[in-house]
């Protein structure tokens, strides 16, 4: 701050002689006139002040010591010497050295500060037309000629360069290519460039603490002062532009999986009423009584398939609402190897073709959860485990006490998951390139699983270090109610 | 145990629906007759009296719940078994706070929705005579004067309010009974949301009555909604794992 205005030396000098000219002259009218010492004093105070209100200290103290040698000359005794007689003049000129010294300083301090303070307001003044002029564009568009021009009219400079980081694009408005070269530079090196003499300043641009890009300027005038400024104000509108960009496709992204979501949930209920006509058709055609074995046969065929798509409709809407909405589990002490085992028995018998087993874990095993979002997520699992090995393979399923918390792990032969999947397959509808081949899935089961994982304060992995036949994913989550306390509720 | 031929009213506005469920509960010892709105039905319930109400939760006009609130107003004696389409607790807990004695869930087997409509059937029927002063069920006897419970033949010690939770249970054996009814009625009106006692009282009644409390037998978790009192030596008792898919 406070960059001292220096008028040049011949600035000074035509002020200083100016001035003595005007002391020399005073000196001259005063003594014509018979003007005694006492009363010439006032007059050149007088002059100290005007010539002060110049603000130039330098020309100011010249006058100030010619006018102090004038009074010493002409009106103090002896005349036309500088030799003072009477100690009471000697003290009046030293008084008035002083006084006139004091009021010039002060003077040109006053002067000084009004005059920066003029030049802080008009640059203020100059910043906020630009930002208002840079907050009407559109705050998506790039950072090109239209963004860059408001800079160049309202800070009257040469040249201006902004270069961005995400899009390595340079733009340039006036013309200095080497501008354009030493802002690409200053990003690069990562490092401001102030360059007095060609009057290049280049700054640096964050956003989110990250560096950015670069805008420089080609001559800026008071590139101390300003320059940081402008880049601040570029800096918060490549931000606002981030923004938008972001929340504009996030905003897409989210229509597109409600209305996901809603087909889903159309489907499932417009597919429940025929399905509930089939069901009731073919029991009532066992019922009339007049089936063969064979035909009974059939009619029980469609009854079961009838219900297996009904029970996969309801399971595939669960999964949906639980997609949609914030799960909040309805929390009870649940004894998860009992329910483990349950769910065993019902997908053994479902599932003739693999065997399901438990392992691991004969022990009671208590935990705080919800046990249908916990039937959910493990069926789910256990589901997967069998849709993705081969007939006649075994899944495996093992509870173990681990600390505070009860891990459930289901494995199955089949291969492993591609190292670049690992992270995916947890993420809403995707479907590893293998499973789109060969199996039919919504891509929201493992989601909706992690889900319920997380809201109960535990995690749904898959587990590391898995060997290439082997593919095991384990759930973990808390035992005590303490843990739970940090659950979040969404 | 009751005349053949009770009668059925049939509410859906699926024809295909309506159809298929006439000819298969005719086949099944029913009578029916059908409505294909909620409108429709209340004006049938007036002119005739029907055994057992059958009512889709949701119609186009009104809705299935309101019908079932007016049909109940109509004619208390009949037997009402909502047919839901979301597997999503509040229909149900509303159909049953609408006075409806039972609901399926849609697409249910034939053979589920027949035994239901029985179940309803005698529910109803025995609720008028005069209540057994023992209450049977498996190998469980209540005895409501003694308060005593007995298991193959062994006395067991309950604490009165699970006594009493049983005792409520067991005179109600096979209809849903939602959390708030079943606090409302053993711990008094003031209860309703204290899901937590309820839960440790049942925790307790499984571990004195079932035989594998994890996989109980008697008392059978409506998830989401409430319990329901099996009674495994009747046949027309939902399956064990009801909530299963």
């Amino acid at each position: 701050m406070g960059q001292q205005y220096v008028p040049g030396l011949a600035k000074s000098a035509r002020y200083a002689l100016i001035g003595s000219i005007a002391a020399i002259l005073l000196a001259f009218i005063c003594y014509r006139i018979h003007l005694d010492f006492a009363s010439v004093i006032p007059f050149y105070l007088l002059l100290v002040v005007l010539q002060s209100l110049t603000g130039d200290f330098r020309s100011c103290v010249i006058v100030a010591v010619i006018s102090t040698a004038c009074l010493d000359l002409f009106f103090t005794e002896p005349l036309f010497s500088f030799r003072i007689d009477h100690p009471l003049n000697a003290l009046a000129l030293a008084a008035f050295v002083f006084t006139s010294l004091v009021i010039t300083r002060l003077v040109a301090r006053v002067r000084e500060e009004a005059r920066s303070a003029k030049l802080q307001k008009e640059r203020l003044d100059r910043l906020y037309q630009l930002a208002q002029r840079l907050l009407g564009l559109d705050p998506e568009a790039p950072l090109g000629e239209d963004f860059l021009e408001p800079f160049r009219r309202l800070f009257g400079i040469r040249a201006v360069c902004v270069f961005e980081a995400e899009s390595a694009e340079l733009h340039l408005v006036g013309d200095s290519q080497e501008l354009a070269v030493r802002t690409r530079n200053a990003y690069i090196r990562g490092t401001d460039l102030d360059d007095v003499d060609a009057r290049l300043s280049v700054r640096r641009l964050r956003t989110s603490g990250q560096l950015s890009g670069a805008i420089g300027f080609a001559g800026l005038e008071d590139p101390a002062e300003t320059a940081g400024a402008l880049a601040a104000l570029t800096a918060a509108l490549l931000e606002r532009k981030i923004a938008f960009h972001a929340a504009s496709e996030s905003a897409a992204a989210a229509q597109t999986e409600i209305y996901r979501s809603a087909m889903l949930d159309a489907l499932a209920h417009e597919f429940k009423t025929p399905l509930a006509t089939i069901l009731a058709g073919v029991g009532g055609l066992r019922e009339a009584g007049s089936l063969t074995a064979e035909q009974e046969g059939m009619a029980d065929t469609v009854e079961n398939e009838a219900f297996r798509l009904g029970s996969l409709t309801s399971r595939l809407l669960r999964t949906a609402r639980l997609d949609n909405e914030h799960i909040r589990p309805r929390l009870e002490p649940v004894d998860i190897t009992a329910l483990v085992a349950q769910l065993i028995r019902q997908y053994s018998a479902r599932s003739s073709d693999r065997a399901i087993f438990l392992t691991d874990g004969h022990e009671a095993t208590q935990a705080l959860a919800d046990p249908e979002l916990i039937r959910l997520m493990v069926g789910q699992l256990i589901e997967n485990a069998c849709k993705y090995s081969r007939p006649g393979s075994v899944v495996t399923l093992a509870v173990e006490r681990e600390a505070e918390l009860v891990a459930i792990r289901v494995s199955n032969n089949g291969s492993a998951i591609p190292r670049n999947e690992q992270r995916r397959i947890f993420e809403r509808f995707y479907r590893g390139e293998d499973a789109k081949r060969s199996t039919s899935g919504s891509g929201l089961g493992l989601y909706v699983a992690r889900k319920i994982a997380l809201v109960h304060g535990g995690a749904l992995d898959l587990e590391a270090g898995q060997s290439d036949d082997r593919v095991t994913f384990c759930l973990k989550i808390p035992t005590t109610k303490e843990e739970l306390q940090h659950v979040p509720t969404a | 145990m009751f005349p053949r031929h009770s009668s059925v009213l049939v509410v859906d506005d699926e024809s295909a629906l309506r159809k298929a469920l006439r000819t298969s509960l005719i086949a099944s010892g029913f009578s029916v007759e059908e409505a294909r709105s909620g409108e429709e039905a209340l004006g049938t319930v007036q002119r005739n009296r029907f055994d057992l109400v059958l009512l889709d939760v949701s119609m186009p006009g009104m809705s299935g719940i309101d019908a079932c609130r007016r049909i109940r107003g109509i004619s208390p004696q009949a037997g009402i078994v909502m047919v839901t389409v979301r597997d999503q607790e509040d229909d149900k807990v509303q159909a049953l706070e609408a006075g409806a004695d039972d609901y399926v869930t849609k697409p249910f087997k034939l053979r589920e929705l027949t035994a239901r409509l029985r179940a309803v059937l005698r529910r109803t029927r025995t609720s008028d005579a005069v209540e057994p002063v023992v209450l049977r069920a498996g190998n469980l006897e209540l005895d409501l004067h003694e308060r005593l419970l007995r298991r193959n033949g062994e006395e067991i010690h309950l604490s009165p309010k699970e006594f009493d939770l049983l005792a409520f249970m067991m005179k109600n054996a096979g209809a849903p009974l939602t959390h708030m009814k079943l606090l409302r009625t053993v711990w008094g009106v003031d209860y309703g949301n204290e899901l937590e006692y309820l839960r440790s009282y049942v925790r307790m009644l499984r571990k004195k009555i079932e035989a594998d409390p994890a996989a109980p037998e008697y008392i059978v978790t409506e998830p989401w909604l409430g319990y329901r009192f099996r009674d495994p030596s009747d046949p027309d008792s939902p399956p064990k794992s009801a909530q299963d898919d």
